[in-house]
């Protein structure tokens, strides 16, 4: 953080990531020295310093309440939305997920898994079962108990041909689940899988009663019941006063109604005039006109979720490795972090994990960058590829998507390397262009581990492999780290995986971005899981309303 | 005379209705990827696709899936969602009072409103009023409608706050609330088709102005006012009713844009969400109703061209 404002600035005049850093080092149990020892070295007064810390307390202390009515609103929704998990596949449908069902795991901030349905759960020696003990006294929304029957029927919907599952691939390595008791569960591997409790507690995981098929008025164990369910109008969640978790006060809210604004200037000012209380995906470009409302705050959490453009190893000109050495070297990864992403999120090199995968990050493997901005390596690198030209299909898939792309392609012609920008439309992109064309782009939401995110997008046989890179040693690396309970032979491993990855493959990641959505100052008590919109979606029983 | 024509019309309807849904199923496999596809997006593979395939009949050739949705349309079904597995019926059905709503609300302001501004720009042609009245309609007519919406939102909703920025209804608003909170897009459309039908019905009477009869009743020292309301209104009457048919019917299949701003769930942008995740039932029974407005409308209109002009009764 640099704080190069003179005279006196209290916590409202700091920059949205320079509060959530300051506020998370108090939530880590940062004294109040430390914290104004930070600041004073980064150029604040004493008093200036002293007044943020005090700012940040306040806003972390509140007592929540009990009560209100919210209203949020979702950039993507239509008739596809789904209250089914296993086909789940905007932020919307996962939050109504959250609302509606459980997992067996919860995510919790740091990545690290805890409790929800499942209180307890143990590997045996070699990671080829794994057993989950069940929490005994949930109630569906309907009254009847919940039981290992349950677990069983959604975790198989998982599994096999038939599947339509779209996270069948998470859990290929699981071949059966197994009744022990009504309240234990087996997942029999396979191949060993360390990571299995991290991957169910992600959002196609949610538990489903057992035998139900339709999934228009469905009912789940989780902290709202559903009222209304109207896809691409709305859906209304009145509050479960029978919720099993004892641990909060929570749920809070009286009624949560979602519904899906998709024109990005209608949703803001919907948040600014106070229809709504909050709104997913804010247009970085907005975010100063949300900060400077009196009512309405940005809420952004820095994240591994990130745009990329990949050449495509197995075609023309992706094929020849000096061609993408030399596309590497042209990115400037700062600037694009800070003129497109405006500041929020992180920079990245040209592989899938960044600094918020937390310990499965490799600072010795990351910074510096493999492949730092440098004009005459890349000139050099080009020269020798004898590549004359070559085309690039994008589409605006993530926010900034496209501005990268040009900015890669004036980067290109400085250097006298001719790129075209054919843009495509959205609309069938994924079909028809991505993996198809030899150069285009790419968009990943984070993962829940680095070694899960590396399998899906980099492993020489995943059917996600968008770069066709094929790596021998990378593909074993992620299987022994699969198989690996010690966490410092496994850091070991994660680290050589992603120094592979960023020297070889045809990704170009010039930055991750952070989850920007926007709120009412008045909702308040959110988790910041870093794994989708609004902190992860695991709002649902935590927030509450300051009337 | 009229009865052979009503049904005649409604034959040629039903032709239509044919020829539409045969076209849109066409035009639907030219667009890249099918419902699977979209729906699994980025998290597709071979083998999901393979089954969502299956599980939506879309592991058929696109002939037989037009004879499979033909068959259902005949005997009163009108399919399930391929792109999220609702009943049509539930989807439409939801919209469908809510476009009525809306469309039925602009038409009751926009007609009277612009009838009478388009007489009383006819009554005083070149003096102040009618000036103003050309130059403004003329103006709002060449402003997208997004414009107009944005800054009536700018200024109504977010400066001073008298009217919701969206329109969402939760659907146990009296009738009074859903007009305030439909104020903004209700008043967009107003503004927007009113400035057309303005033009026309000024152009329409203007028109029948310049005929010998005209002339005539002039020569005789009938005053201003009763020669156009007696004698050029209900001969001008054809015109302008056909004007108002076609942008009713754009009131129905046509706003999009305003949809899409306001948040306001109608049919025209369930139809586009419905081309973008290439759900054909869904865009068929969309397209269906679209026509039937339009034969609707324009068949009411020739109606009411007939019935106001007795020479039309009896062609040559």
């Amino acid at each position: 953080m640099t704080i190069n404002r003179p005279g006196d600035l209290d916590f409202n005049d700091l920059s949205v990531m320079d509060r959530e850093t300051v506020k998370s080092a108090l939530r880590r149990g940062a004294t109040r020295r430390e914290v104004m020892g930070y600041l004073m070295a980064s150029g604040a007064t004493i008093a200036a310093a002293g007044s943020i810390v005090t700012g940040a307390s306040e806003a972390l202390a509140a007592t929540p309440k009990k009560g209100g009515q919210i209203r949020f609103a979702w950039d993507v929704h239509g008739p596809s939305d789904t209250l089914d998990p296993i086909l789940f596949t905007s932020s919307l449908d996962y939050g109504r997920g959250r609302l509606n069902y459980n997992n067996l795991c919860r995510l919790k901030e740091d990545l690290t898994v805890g409790p929800e349905l499942a209180t307890e759960w143990e590997a045996n020696a070699d990671v080829t079962e794994w057993t989950f003990k069940l929490r005994q006294g949930v109630e569906w929304h309907d009254g009847s108990k919940f039981t290992a029957d349950d677990v069983i029927y959604t975790m198989s919907r998982h599994l096999g041909k038939e599947s339509l599952s779209k996270a069948k691939v998470l859990v290929a390595s699981i071949s059966e689940w197994k009744k022990v008791d009504d309240y234990t569960v087996k997942a029999i591997m396979a191949e060993p899988n360390a990571e299995l409790p991290i991957i169910l507690g992600t959002f196609h995981f949610k538990v489903v009663k057992n035998g139900t098929t339709d999934f228009q008025n469905p009912i789940g164990t989780g902290p709202y019941k559903l009222a209304e369910f109207k896809p691409g109008v709305r859906s209304v969640h009145n509050r479960n006063d029978n919720y099993w978790n004892t641990d909060h006060e929570g749920p809070y809210v009286e009624q949560f109604e979602a519904f899906g604004i998709t024109d990005n200037v209608a949703r803001v000012n919907a948040l600014l005039s106070g229809d709504i209380q909050m709104m997913a995906q804010l247009d970085p470009k907005a975010a100063s006109q949300v900060e400077a409302s009196e009512t309405a705050e940005v809420f952004a959490v820095p994240s591994g979720a990130y745009p990329t453009i990949s050449c495509m190893l197995d075609k023309e000109p992706g094929n020849n490795p000096d061609f993408v050495k030399g596309l590497k070297h042209l990115q400037r990864r700062d600037r694009i972090l800070k003129v497109v992403q405006q500041g929020l999120g992180s920079v990245g090199n040209d592989q899938p994990v960044g600094p918020a995968y937390g310990a499965d990050w490799c600072q010795a493997a990351n910074d510096p960058v493999t492949h730092p901005y440098d004009p005459d390596k890349a000139k050099h690198h080009l020269k020798k590829s004898g590549v004359a030209g070559a085309e690039l299909h994008a589409a605006e898939i993530a926010p900034g998507m496209t501005d990268i792309c040009l900015m890669l392609q004036r980067e290109c012609s400085k250097v006298g390397f001719n790129l075209q920008i054919k843009k495509v439309p959205n609309d069938g992109y994924w079909g028809a262009v991505w993996m198809k064309k030899p150069m285009n782009v790419s968009s990943w939401n984070m993962r829940p581990s680095a070694n899960i995110m590396m399998t899906l997008a980099y492993k020489g046989d995943a059917p996600w492999n968008e770069s066709r890179w094929k790596n021998d040693r990378f593909d074993k690396l992620l299987g022994m780290a699969r198989a690996e309970l010690d966490p410092a032979k496994r850091a070991e491993m994660n680290c050589e995986a992603q120094k592979l990855c960023s020297e070889g493959a045809g990704s170009l990641t010039p930055t991750h971005r952070a989850y920007v959505d926007a709120k009412s100052k008045k909702v308040k008590g959110f988790p910041r899981v870093p794994l989708a919109a609004f902190g992860g979606m695991e709002w649902p029983e935590f927030i509450w309303l300051d009337a | 005379m009229m009865s052979q024509l009503v049904i005649r019309r409604i034959g040629i309807g039903i032709i239509l209705l044919w020829v539409v849904s045969v076209l849109i199923f066409a035009l639907t496999q030219v667009l890249p990827g099918d419902a699977a596809q979209i729906r699994l997006g980025q998290q597709a593979t071979p083998e999901t696709l393979a089954a969502l395939r299956k599980e939506l009949g879309l592991d058929i050739p696109w002939y037989m899936q037009y004879v499979v949705w033909m068959g259902n349309l005949l005997s009163g079904n009108l399919g399930i969602s391929a792109a999220g597995g609702a009943t049509i019926e539930s989807l439409i059905g939801n919209r469908i009072g809510n476009t009525v709503f809306m469309t039925g609300i602009v038409a009751l302001i926009s007609i009277p409103l612009s009838v009478t501004l388009g007489l009383l720009a006819a009554m005083f042609p070149g003096q102040l009023l009618d000036r103003i009245i050309t130059t403004g309609t003329l103006g709002l007519i060449a402003v997208p409608d997004f414009f107009v919406a944005i800054f009536l939102i700018l200024l109504l909703a977010v400066s001073l706050g008298l009217v919701p920025a969206v329109s969402y209804l939760s659907g146990t608003e009296g009738f009074w609330k859903s007009v305030y909170v439909l104020a903004l897009p209700i008043a967009t459309l107003v503004i927007v088709v009113s400035a057309q039908m303005i033009r026309m019905t000024r152009a329409g009477i203007l028109n029948v102005m310049g005929s010998p009869y005209i002339e005539m009743a002039i020569l005789k020292g009938v005053p201003r006012k009763r020669i156009i309301l007696r004698h050029a209104l209900l001969n001008a009457i054809g015109p302008i009713v056909n004007v108002i048919a076609l942008n009713l019917a754009y009131l129905v299949s046509g706003v999009v844009v305003i949809e899409t701003i306001f948040a306001y769930p109608g049919l025209a942008k369930l139809m586009v969400d419905g081309v973008q995740t290439r759900d054909i039932p869904l865009v068929q029974a969309c397209g269906m109703i679209f026509c039937c407005t339009y034969v609707i409308l324009i068949l009411v209109a020739d109606i009411a061209s007939i019935l106001s002009n007795p020479r039309l009764r009896h062609p040559k």
